[in-house]
């Protein structure tokens, strides 16, 4: 179960995964206030990537992904690059 | 489990932030979802369904109580819910500025 190191990385696999099978993938977000951290993990039950952090930064971040996806579940559009209508 | 309406649903996502801010951990599960109510039967006969595409599964959880809803129509929703997980997942650590100025000693 790879943590990933850093934020970029992290989002790109957890778009590409999420783009192979829509309806296996699943996002976890699993926030502590007591430790002060906040760890995502995205699986589809045969590969998961984690992303682990303490910052305050990465909140927005997160949220932003977490919007992206909700947004790519909800289109029915089943290729993202086909969001953009002509 | 507790299926909740959307904004209810906002609603109690709060008080479990609330409740969890001095021990405990919040856990939201997001999950796209194509309206089945009856599981996947084992031989043929699935014609029957026909699978939703743009519907998502929101769970919650603080370990003790669970609650859940299903989104259709996101956008009123996403600001709401942008908004509240900025607001209650404050205690993280801000920008490191000790360690900025570090640096800024060493170029120097």
């Amino acid at each position: 179960m790879p943590y990933y190191q850093t934020w970029e990385e992290f989002a790109r696999a957890a778009e590409k995964l999420y783009l192979t099978d829509p309806m296996k993938v699943r996002v976890v977000l699993k926030y502590r206030h007591c430790d002060g951290n906040l760890c995502i993990k995205v699986t589809d039950n045969a590969v998961c990537i984690q992303y682990k952090t303490d910052q305050a930064q990465d909140v927005k971040k997160v949220e932003k992904l977490h919007g992206k996806l909700m947004r790519l579940m909800v289109s029915k559009e089943t290729h993202s690059g086909a969001m953009e209508t002509d | 489990m507790v299926l909740l309406e959307n904004d209810s649903f906002l609603t109690e996502l709060t008080r479990l932030f609330q409740k969890c801010r001095t021990s405990g951990s919040v856990v939201i599960t997001l999950k796209k979802y194509d309206g089945r109510t009856k599981p996947v039967p084992r031989k043929g006969h699935s014609e029957s369904f026909e699978p939703a595409d743009n519907k998502c599964l929101f769970r919650a959880s603080d370990g003790k109580r669970k609650i859940s809803t299903v989104f259709v129509n996101l956008n009123s929703f996403l600001q709401a819910y942008s908004n509240l997980l900025r607001a209650h997942m404050d205690g993280l650590k801000k920008k490191d500025k000790k360690s900025k100025s570090k640096k800024t000693k060493a170029t120097q």
